[in-house]
Order: C-alpha cells, then structure tokens, then sequence
C-alpha cells in the first residue's frame, strides 16, 4: 500500500481562533476516506489545505510526494471546493474546456473529455449553458464535473451531494463507487448514512481536533449488529438478550437496538437466531446491519 | 516563480475570449467602440483640420506653444497630434476601468479554487496580466489604425508617415498603460470586487499626489515617492520633445514592481 496523503502535527490559526489543532494523519491508497464532523469542526479547513487554497500555521502536509499546490499535482489532485462557483460569464463546456487544456490536454481531447465528465454528471444538454441559466443542483453537479477532467489520482468532494435532488444524489454516489477502484476520494458530508455506503475509513473532527481514525466499530473481542424495527416492541430486549452470545442490547434510538455480541460465544449465527426470533414473534424488522452506524460510531 | 509556458498560454487566450466571447466582453467593446467614434469624428478629424488651416496656424501655435506641445505641430500627420493628446490620457484611465476585474470577482466567488488546482498563482498574476495588455494593446491599435484611415482620407499621400507615427504611438502607448493595469492587478489581489479595485485606484490617483506633496514639505526634501504613481512620466512625455528611452524605462520599473508585489500578496492570499 502507498501513502497518498501524509498530515503531520497540522495547525491553522485565524488570529486567536484555532481551527485545526496538530491533526495528524495518513492515507494510504484505497476505499473512499469519509472527512465527518459537526459544523465548525474544520473540515473545509482541512479541505483547503489539502488543496493549498490557505497555508498551515505549523505542521507539514505531503500529498503525492508534494506540498499541497505544487504544480507536480495539476491533474493528479481534484477538489469540489465548498461554495466554489464557476464563472457566470461563460458556458459550462467552455469552463471546463479551459480547466482540461490547463491540466494539459490537447483541445481535442479537452472537448472529449468535457463531454465525458458532462455525460457522467447528466448535464450534457446544459452544456453550453452559463452556470447562471441553471439551477443550484445542476450548477453543483458542474463542479463536480470539474472534478473528474483527466485521471486524478485524488478527488476530494466537499459537501458532493448537498442541495442535490435524491435522483441526481444516488447518482454521484454510483460515480463515486464506480471510479473507487481507480480514484481515491475524499468525501465530506453530513450524511452519515451516505458516508457509511461509500467509505471504509473515516476522519472524525471535532473542534479542530481528530478524534477518530477508524474503520469499523468492531474490535478484537466483541462485534456489534444493528435492529432497526417497524414497530416498537416493549419486550424485545429482553428476549434478544436471552440468546447466546449476546452480552448486550442498547437502544440507540427510537425502533434502533445495538446488539454487542462476545466473539468468543459467537459459535452459533447470530443473524440466523435473530431473524428467527423476530418470526417467531411477528415482528416486522426494518433493517439488519452488519456493525454499529456511523453515527452510533461517532455520537 | 513558478511558470509554465503553455499554461501561460491558455490562461491568455481566455482572457482575451472574456473580452471577444462574452456579452458583457462585447458590449464594453461597443462602449469603447463609441466613445472613439465620437473622438476620432468630433475631435481628432476637426482639429487637425483646424491645425492644418492657415489661418489658425498662428492660433494653434500659441495654444499648443503654451502647452509645450509644439513639437506636435511638425509632426506630418495632424490627426496623430489630437489622437497622441486624447489617447496618452484616455487609455490609462481606460486601463483603470476595463481591467479592474482580473481576478477579484473569481477570488470572491471561489472560481480561482478550480484554476489554482491546475496553475500556478504566478501563472495567474501574469497570464491575467498579459491577458489583459493584449486586450489594450487589440484596442490602442484599433484606435491607431482608425487615425491612420482619417488621415488617408484626408490626403492618401498620408499613408506611410501615418503608419509609422502609428506604430511608434501604439508601442509607447502600451508602455504608459502598462503600469495602470499591473496596479490594477496589484488592487486584485487585494480587494473582492472590481468596484471596490477602481474606487482603491481613485483614492490612490487622488491622494496621493496630495500625500506625497505633504511628506515633502513635512520633511523638507523630495523623496521620489511621486516615481511610485504609475503615469508620472507622462505629463514629461507628453510634448513628444527630445523622447528619450529613459522616460519609458519607468513605466517599466513600475510594472515590475506592481506585478512583484502581487506575486508575493498572491502567493500568501488564502483562496
């Protein structure tokens, strides 16, 4: 496995303000990396200095072998920047026409490549629109277009599927798992359910702070299975506490049990006994999950 | 600085389609295009005939005498003499307005986010620049073509003292512009829109003279500091009497100089 991003002891300060406090972290080639945390977290901090839009107050950032914005990365690193907006003035193909022979293409390959990303992105008949013709989720789904130009080896999406209609949404997650094997992504959303599709690792922020750098919430000892219900049942702990194996049930929240099984106990399959106890009972199970959510991992 | 020539290139060639390929582009070409017609028409075709006819000779001679402006009477061609005064004072000004969004507004509106992830920030600072001096220079060049169809209408003999005047005005009119569009990009990086980059260029036009006259009469001495305004040079350029090199050499330093200082304000500027 190669490294692909290396963050040491990174600091950003706005005057008194820290917004990044000595996060340290690396990334190796892989599955999507999931960027989670609550508002004012620094999030798009790290984005932007990942992509040396700011510079780092102290600290060392290295992607690809070179510090955010050097030229050896044009084409190897893509960003949809929060926020960011394509220029009014001109059409959409023109823009991104503009940003491929940039990244170093001929103007023949530009413009097919500009139809690719648009097709991918199903804005080929807003083509030679202005960004203002259009509405938000096209316009956002523009500069997503922008970010898959040429064969980046890294795209960072900040907030991709903010503001899109559920269509467009699963969408650029289906772009996102189809180019996963090729591309290594960094996503940034407050949609934990999103994240958990798409992500295996996860960065968690928390008031400049990384907190969590972690896979999965299962450790060496204990493995863990999520109830959701249709129904609420007043019971039903009781009775799944009863099976073996089972040391402990949490309601996580309304109709949502978290199942804490003792691998060493977990001879017999669980999922097999739970199902059938939710037959036996007639009750109506929502979803069954491998693991703890990501949100009952990180809150 | 970090340059790569074909980047340069492209970022070129798209600022020059800002200005040919987009409405907002063509309808200040139209301006632009206007108040010429009504320069070249009204001013510079009159008053070169004024200053060709006999009996104003003499009163031409004392206005543009007073001026220090005689040396503009030899000239072969009469309508480069009005276009010469119109124009080393019209084009700064210009330069002011037409490039006072290089890249501020992009800055503001996170679009220098997508570029800079595919050139460098000195390929912007100057591929903006250049940009927009090829722009003035399309245009300077428009206008002295113009003049040089006036004069040929007037008299086709005309044609090649026209062409060469015509060429040496261009060349030093894009001198003077020069350092006008660099402060212009220097404004750019630090402000967010291009209102507020002319409204800075105002102040700096308008004060400081005024601050400059007061340092040295507060220390007693001349400090130079008026070699920092961009078309200082041009009040002594003007008559067109005894150009010497030199005095183009400063617009140059001064480009130089602005377009340093945006590099190294760009370079730190968080996008």
């Amino acid at each position: 496995m190669s490294l692909i991003i290396e963050v040491q002891q990174v600091t950003k300060k706005y005057g008194d303000k820290t917004a990044l406090n000595k996060v340290e972290f690396s990334l190796e080639k892989g599955a999507p990396v999931a960027l989670v945390g609550p508002n004012g977290a620094g999030k798009t901090t790290l984005f932007s200095l990942l992509c040396g839009y700011i510079q780092p107050s102290s600290g060392k950032i290295n992607i690809l072998g070179h510090t955010p914005g050097h030229s050896a990365l044009f084409g190897r690193l893509a960003a949809l920047p929060q926020d960011a907006q394509l220029d009014p003035r001109f059409s959409i193909a023109m823009q991104l026409n503009f940003y491929a022979r940039l990244q170093g293409m001929s103007n023949k390959l530009a413009k097919r490549d500009t139809v690719r990303v648009l097709e991918m992105v199903a804005l080929t008949d807003a083509a030679n629109s202005r960004p203002s013709e259009l509405s938000h989720g096209m316009r956002k789904r523009a500069t997503i277009a922008q970010a898959l130009l040429g064969s980046p080896e890294i795209v960072m999406l900040d907030e991709a599927t903010a503001g899109l209609d559920p269509a467009n949404a699963k969408e650029i997650r289906a772009i996102v798992t189809e180019q996963s094997n090729d591309v290594n992504f960094i996503l940034s959303s407050h949609d934990l359910s999103e994240l958990e599709r798409l992500c295996d690792q996860v960065l968690y922020l928390e008031n400049g702070h990384l907190k969590q750098h972690q896979t999965s919430g299962d450790d060496e000892k204990t493995r863990f299975i999520t109830l959701r219900m249709k129904q609420e049942h007043p019971q039903i702990i009781a009775m799944i506490l009863k099976m073996p194996g089972v040391s402990q049930v949490n309601m996580t929240q309304d109709r949502e049990y978290l199942l804490t099984i003792m691998k060493e106990q977990d001879k017999a399959n669980i999922e097999m006994s739970l199902l059938s106890l939710l037959q036996k009972n007639n009750w109506s199970y929502a979803q069954l999950i491998n693991g703890k959510t990501l949100e009952n991992q990180l809150f | 600085m970090n340059i790569n020539l074909s980047r340069l290139s492209i970022i070129i060639r798209f600022e020059v389609e800002r200005l040919f390929k987009t409405k907002r582009g063509l309808l200040a070409l139209l301006a632009f295009a206007t108040i010429w017609f009504i320069i070249l028409y009204y001013f510079v075709g009159s008053a070169s005939a004024i200053v060709s006819s006999p009996s104003f000779e003499g009163m031409a001679q004392q206005l543009f005498g007073t001026l220090g402006l005689t040396a503009l009477l030899d000239w072969p061609v009469a309508e480069y003499a009005m276009y010469w005064l119109v124009a080393v004072y019209f084009f700064p000004s210009f330069a002011l307005l037409v490039c006072s969004d290089q890249f501020c507004s992009d800055k503001h509106r996170g679009t220098l986010r997508f570029i800079t992830l595919r050139a460098t920030r000195a390929e912007l600072i100057v591929g903006r620049y250049l940009g927009q001096l090829l722009i003035m220079a399309i245009l300077i060049l428009m206008t002295s073509i113009a003049t040089t169809v006036l004069a040929i209408m007037r008299d086709l003999t005309l044609l090649a003292p026209s062409l060469q005047i015509g060429a040496k005005l261009t060349l030093e009119l894009v001198i003077v512009a020069m350092p006008f569009i660099a402060l212009m990009t220097l404004l750019n990086t630090l402000v967010n829109s291009a209102r507020l980059a002319v409204v800075a260029a105002t102040l700096i036009f308008a004060l400081g003279p005024l601050s400059i006259a007061f340092i040295n009469y507060q220390f007693g001495q001349s400090f130079y500091l008026n070699m920092l305004l961009p078309g200082e040079q041009i009040s002594s350029i003007l008559s067109q009497n005894n150009m010497a090199t030199s005095q183009y050499i400063l617009p140059l330093v001064q480009t130089l100089f602005l377009l340093i200082a945006s590099h190294l304000m760009m370079k730190r500027a968080s996008l």
